[in-house]
Parts: C-alpha cells; structure tokens; sequence
C-alpha cells in the first residue's frame, strides 16, 4: 500500500513536472504511417479463443462470432441471418459466403460445427456461459447453413454466442489433434487483424487483413505493447512511443485522472469515455440467519448511508458516475421504474429505530436484544479504489450507529467468501454491458456467485421461479414484464447495495476519430477507427 | 585446491535439496486449494467442484504431499521442472528466456559498479576529508537512499522524454541498457565503494606502507598495492552483488518493461503458479550457491589459511 501511495506520488509530480515544459512530442509522430501503438500492463498472453488466459481485447480484435451484440440488439456478423424454430430449440445460422480465416481455409458450416464440438468438450471450463450445457449437437445443413440444437428453449443463447469467448471461430488448420482445448497451433480468426509478432512480455503486433469481409480496416497497424508501471506509460505517451491507452479487462486504468488531463491538456490526445459499462456494488448477504444484515432494514439504511456523490467525485475523481440501481438504465430490460433510495443519514436512522435496532446509554453502537449492529465487509486488497471506498463507508456508518470492520483479501479468497456464503458484506460488480443482466441474474441462482446474496431474500423462491421463466422466454413482452419483476424485486429486498457506474475510458491522439465502444467493456472496435 | 573445491561443491548440494523443500512447503502452506488457484489463474470465470475435481487429478494435486514433492524433485534432476499453470507450456521454456534477460542486465550493471565502485572508492580515499571526498558521498548517499523507481521516473522524464535521446523502455537496442543500467547501478556502487574507501583507509596505516614510503617506494606503486590488497574485502561483496541483483531487479524491470525475471516472478506469485515459482526460487537459490562457492574459492586462492578450515 504504502509503495502504491508513493508512486502515486511520484506519478503526481511527474505529471506537475511534464505540466510545466513547453515541448511535448507528440502521439503518433507526423512522419511515419500512423498506427496504434497501446500499453497494456499484460501480455496478450495464450491467444486460444476457447481458453481464457488471453487478452480479450487482443482476441476480439483477430477472432469473431456468429452474431453481434449491438445497443440496437443482436445483429449479424459470421452469420447473414439465421431462424429460430417454434419451440425455441433449434437455431439455423445461414453464413456469410465471403468470409475465410486469415490462414485462407473457408469459413464455412463444417468449420462452425468443429470450434463448436472444440468448445463443447472443455465444457466444464464454460459452465459459467448457460449455453454450453443447453448445446446438444451442432450439424452441417450444407456448405453455408448450420444448425444448432439445445436441449431447451434458452433467449440468450444469441447474446452468449456474440460473447468475446468461446463460441468465436479459429482455424480448423490451428486445431491440434481436432481439439483446441490442450492448445492451438496458429491463432488464425476471421477478424479485422492478423497476429503477426509477438514477443513475450515485450509486444504484439497485429496487422490489418486486408481480405477482411467488412472491408479493410483504415488502420494498418496496432502494436499492443507490455508497460507494467503506470508512471512509465505516462511518460511513453509524452514522447510518443505508445499513443493509446484503455481500461483493461479488469476496469483498472493504468493512468490516474490528473495524468490524463494533463495529456489531454497538451493538445496531443483526447480522451473518450463510453457509457456506463457496470455496476460496482455491495453485495449483502441475505441468507445469513441470526445476522443483522438478513434484516431488509438493516440493509435499506446502509443504502441510505452511502454517499455516491462523494465516491463519485472524491474517490473515483469523476471516472465513474454515481449508481442508484443494480443495473444502470442503458442495460438491456433495466429501463425502469425504481424508487431511488438516496443518501438520507436520518432516514437511515428512523429505519434502524424502526426496525428495533437503538442506541442504548453510553454506547455508540446500536442493539437489539444484546445483539450489537455489527458487520464484516470483505474488499479486494490490492484494489485502492475499493479500500478508499471501504474506509469512507465505515465512518458514515458509524454516525448512523453501524460498526463495519473492514477485511481486505486476495480476490480468489473473496471469490471464495462469495462462493461459500462466508461474509456479512463484500465489494462486487456486475459482469458488464454484454452479460447483464442475464448472465448476471441467472447467476443469483447459482452457488457459485450470488445464491448466499438472493436466498435470505423473503420472497427468494418467487424470485427464482421467474429467472427460471425468463431464460425460457420466447416473447418480448412477457420477457421485459419477468425481467421488471426480478429486478424490481433485488431492489426492494436491498441486497445488492449499487455505488458506481465503470465505464471503458481511452485516451488517444488527438486526430484519431471514429472511436467508438462495443456493448462490452472487454473489446474495442479498432477496425472503424481512423485518422484524419 | 581441488579437494577444497570438490568439498565446497558437495556441500552446496544438501544446501539446495533443503531450499527446495522449504520453498515446497511453504507454497503448500497457502490456505487457498491449489486446483481453484490453476483455474482462477487460466481465468476460468466460473469454477465448479466438479471442474476443480477433475482439475486436481490432471495436475496429481490429489496425491499426497510427500509424493508429490518426490514427483517433482525426481524430475528436476532431469532438468524438468513442469509445466506453468497458466499458460500450460513447460517452465523451462518461459523461465530461461526470462532468466537471460535479466543476466544480460545483471552483467552489464554488476560492471558497471565494480569500475564505478573502485574508481570512486580509491579517488575518496587519497582525497580523505577533502572536497571531492565529501562530495561524492554526499551524491551517494543521496542517491541510494532514493527509491529505484523514483531514481527510473526521473531518469526516463529527462532522458527519454525532455532530452529524446533514449528509449523510454523495452529491450529493443543496446541504448535501452542504458537507464536500467544506471538505476542498478548507482543504488549499489554508492554502498560499495565505501567498503573500498574504508579498506584502502585502513590500509594506508598498515606498517608496510610506512615502510615502503621510508624505503623511497614511488606513491603510484604504494597506491597500487593498497589497491591490491584492500580489493581482496571486496571481493566477496562483488561476488555476491551478483545474485543479489539478479534476485532484485523486479522494481527496475517493472518500470522499465523489461522481460526478465523479475516482472516473470511477480506474475507468477501473483497468479500463485507454482510451478514456476518453485522453479523460480531454486534458480535463484542455485545462483546464491554458486557465486558464494566462487567467492570462497577466490579468496581461498588469494589467502590460502582459508583452505584449512575446511
């Protein structure tokens, strides 16, 4: 920690230092062709599209999926159209004909059929995406028709097949032994870049495919290059040697505010921030019997005690939006009404009261029956953010007469206390854009993630019964009424406490436009971005 | 000399046999399951019982301790030291690429600090008390006690960035040694040098220079032995830089994107791969060993009491 604060010193200095000179070289230099150059703290890693050890946004730049995610919903992509039989249990994707892999082998049905049968038989490694346990067989129709058969009517089976892993689509050349689950051989996609060099932990090249189905990308080159020291990316941007940076797959920036504005300042870069991309939140643990946070009170008041304002501005210094719900109003079905609970220290107070928890003589912990009004909340250890935040909470707890005492822990450990129902409270968020809420909701069922956060809710099984329908939906309608319900449900019963919205925020040359964001924080469209 | 030699060499073995035990156990002492580590580390986004079960038995985490300390160490001395948890491919393969790189920088520093070290430790001793001797200790004192990526930024802001006349970061020239050189470099040198000034010191009242100077010895050659004789204390201390450096370079690697070993050990301990980790240690270990066994035997060639204890 104390290391961290220092080089947040010695970012914040550098900064004033680099604030005051006059010469600034300049991102992206006038004379070479111009590419992006981005730092990433992380190596691209093993770029196997049916793992999960690479690079997301390395991936989603070589490798595609049948269907797009869109804000205007699901579009094609691989595939031009496709049916959905009556049932729901069919899908009949008719392919694009155009489309080859960067290696030249056709795109075609028999290629679909084999990355499918590849996903599917790693298939415990993707339980998390529903799909993958719905699939029964994938069959060639002919050389550019295939069909999908589950096992059950499944709505998301189209966003799960837009998702950046794992139904997207290598080379059935790169395949070793028909398998891709023990390693590829090359990692030719379908996408708008080609991997053309990488040098592990120094820097990955990927070039423009010129034979791209969409047309050819305007930028020729992107380099992705490793930077593991923030102060050191800083200081690359001011020369030039990296021209582009972005929140990467785990919402960290590597640059703190001051240092992008003061890149932006200079004239060389501007930054872009997309719209609300997750929710980070407290989830409470409902199903704690005996627990003053099974108390729906208990949790209304800690709701009414966060300032969001305050962590908006102060700790997230404006990167991040205050959130007053689950998920934000741009999420798919979240567009509704909501009684908002705002910062309302007394409120929360007459709620306590309410509730039977008061402030005996002397103390300045509330009671009820002996029992004090205390709790555990777990955060991410190396998460500055989150300790911030955790420490903020606790002092506006304790003027409503709450003792929390905080817990920092490794993530995996967290994950574990999430998993096992071991925690009063612990810092989460949501899975992002193109996972909520289904992903989301359908894992408040599961032990896995938020079962000990749903199960103490008093009308839990209701609540199930309709995440169960709603997967199996196969009207609009009846899907947005289902979805209302469950949300609106989580949100009275209080038990995922919202505090911001994360957004992806890029800072680039000031003459690259075009830039837009995905519906999901883990790509970015590089392939529509040019410069002027 | 040989006997010593063999004797010193047979005993470093039991040495390393109990590092890599130790190194074992304490990574096995970690209250988190292996098998959901290996999966949490290949970024699996949902991790089941029945996916850590069947994990477990890929990886023979299922087996015994003991066993599986056996495992590994029979295969160690076939030079195997597994295969990463993350990435699947064999340790060797990942460490030895990294290894290299940080003994590339580790040499060219280690240099550097042995020239700067007795140039500044000679020039500090005859000039004792003096302007330039406390000048240069100011300056040094100063520098070591700076924070090597505080040193780094400030480094790379004036060289990189307001004079463009060095790469910021990266392995790519031989230019790029450059910065990362000098922030090992000066954080060492201004320790060692003093070791140098303090012996040549001590030295310069030793009898025999007295009596060389009586006898009307030309000072060039008086300095000259003082020098010979006082490199012998530092001998030991230059040895063991080495491993030193190359077991400490992870802040300078971070800042200066270099892909050595120490930015691999981090990744590694952070996503608890331990494969490479235990692979990681015994190197180290192994490097501990050799230039401690190296520095004895020089000076047991330069003092041959040495040898007696033995």
């Amino acid at each position: 920690m104390k290391k961290r604060m220092f080089t947040s010193l010695i970012t914040a200095a550098l900064v004033l230092i680099a604030g005051c000179s006059e010469k600034s070289t300049a991102g992206g230099s006038e004379n070479t062709p111009k590419e992006i150059i981005y730092a990433s703290s992380k190596d691209i890693n093993d770029m196997n599209p049916h793992l999960y050890p690479g690079s997301m946004p390395a991936q989603g730049k070589v490798y595609e999926s049948l269907v797009e995610n869109t804000k205007g919903g699901i579009k094609p992509l691989l595939a031009e159209s496709w049916d959905i039989s009556q049932d729901g249990k069919v899908y009949t994707f008719h392919l694009r004909k155009d489309v080859t892999f960067h290696d030249g082998a056709p795109f075609n049905a028999e290629a679909v059929k084999q990355n499918i049968e590849a996903v599917q038989s790693n298939a415990s490694k993707h339980s998390w995406i529903k799909l993958s346990t719905k699939i029964e067989s994938c069959n060639v129709i002919d050389e550019h028709t295939v069909e999908l058969r589950l096992s059950e009517a499944y709505y998301p089976a189209l966003v799960e097949l837009s998702m950046t892993r794992p139904y997207v689509f290598i080379s059935p050349k790169s395949f070793i032994n028909g398998e891709t689950k023990d390693g590829v051989s090359s990692f030719n996609g379908t996408g708008p870049y080609i991997l053309k060099e990488h040098q592990v932990d120094q820097y990955a090249t990927f070039e423009a495919n010129e034979n791209y189905w969409g047309g050819a990308p305007s930028i020729k080159k992107i380099t992705s290059k490793v930077l593991p020291a923030g102060e050191t990316t800083y200081l690359a941007l001011q020369k030039g040697e990296v021209n582009f940076v972005f929140t990467d797959d785990r919402g960290t920036d590597s640059l703190d505010v001051e240092a992008m504005n003061t890149l932006a300042d200079s004239g060389n870069y501007q930054i872009v921030r997309s719209e609300p991309m997750n929710t980070k939140m407290i989830v409470v643990n409902s199903s704690k019997s005996g627990h003053p946070v099974s108390e729906k009170a208990v949790r209304e008041a800690i709701w009414h005690a966060v300032d969001r304002e305050t962590i908006s501005k102060q700790i997230m210094n404006g990167s991040e939006s205050p959130a007053e719900t689950l998920f934000s109003s741009n999420v798919n079905y979240a567009d509704i009404d909501l009684q908002k609970r705002a910062y309302d220290p007394e409120k929360a107070k007459t709620l306590l009261e309410e509730a039977g928890w008061i402030v005996e003589e002397g103390q300045a912990v509330r009671s009820k029956n002996g029992n004090p009004l205390a709790m555990k909340v777990y955060f991410d250890i190396h998460s500055n953010s989150q300790k911030t935040q955790a420490e903020f909470i606790q002092s506006s707890l304790k003027t409503i007469g709450v003792q929390m005492e905080l817990v920092g822990e490794e993530s995996s450990s967290i994950a574990n206390r999430r998993s096992t129902g071991d925690y009063d409270l612990l810092f989460n968020q949501t899975w992002g854009l193109a996972y909520d809420p289904q992903s989301t909701i359908s894992a408040f069922t599961s032990d896995a993630s938020y079962l000990h956060t749903t199960k103490g809710m008093s009308n839990a099984d209701q609540l199930y019964q309709k995440i169960e329908e709603v997967m199996v939906s196969k009207d609009e309608p009846s899907r947005e009424a289902l979805y209302k319900d469950i949300l609106t449900m989580v949100h009275d019963e209080a038990v995922f406490i919202p505090l911001t919205n994360g957004s992806v925020t890029i800072v680039a040359p000031a003459d690259l436009q075009d830039i837009t964001f995905k519906q999901t924080q883990f790509e970015l469209p590089f392939e529509r971005m040019s410069f002027k | 000399m040989y006997k010593y030699m063999i004797k010193r060499f047979l005993i470093s073995i039991p040495l390393l046999l109990i590092i890599s035990f130790l190194t074992f156990v304490l990574i096995h002492l970690s209250p988190l399951d292996p098998a959901e580590v290996v999966l949490q580390a290949q970024g699996v986004p949902v991790i089941t019982e029945e996916l850590m079960v069947q994990t477990k038995q890929e990886l023979g985490l299922d087996q015994p301790f003991l066993i599986r300390y056996l495992a590994w160490f029979a295969s160690c001395l076939q030079l195997d030291f597994g295969d990463s948890y993350v990435t699947g491919q064999p340790v060797w393969s990942l460490l030895a690429p990294a290894f290299l790189n940080t003994v590339k920088l580790t040499m060219v520093s280690a240099l550097l600090i042995i020239v700067l070290s007795i140039v500044l430790g000679v020039v500090c001793a005859l000039r004792e008390g003096k302007m330039t001797d406390k000048t240069v200790r100011g300056i040094s004192f100063f520098v070591t006690a700076m924070p090597s990526y505080a040193l780094a930024a400030i480094l790379i802001w004036l060289f990189s960035v307001k004079l463009d006349l060095l790469p910021t970061s990266g392995m790519n020239s031989l230019s790029s040694y450059i910065l990362p050189v000098i922030v090992i470099a000066v954080s060492y040198a201004g320790l060692y040098f003093r070791i140098i000034r303090s012996s040549m010191l001590n030295n310069l009242n030793e009898n025999y220079v007295m009596y060389g100077r009586a006898c009307g010895l030309p000072e060039h050659k008086i300095t000259k032995t003082i020098l010979r004789n006082s490199l012998q204390v530092a001998v030991s201390v230059f040895c063991m830089a080495v491993p030193i450096i190359l077991g400490s370079t992870v802040v300078v690697e971070n800042m200066f994107a270099w892909p050595g070993l120490g930015s691999l050990s981090v990744k590694s301990i952070l996503s608890r791969d331990f494969p490479m980790i235990q692979a990681y240690v015994l190197v180290l270990a192994t490097a501990f060993v050799l230039f401690n066994t190296v520095s004895d035997m020089i000076n047991a060639a330069i003092n041959p009491k040495l040898r007696e204890g033995l």
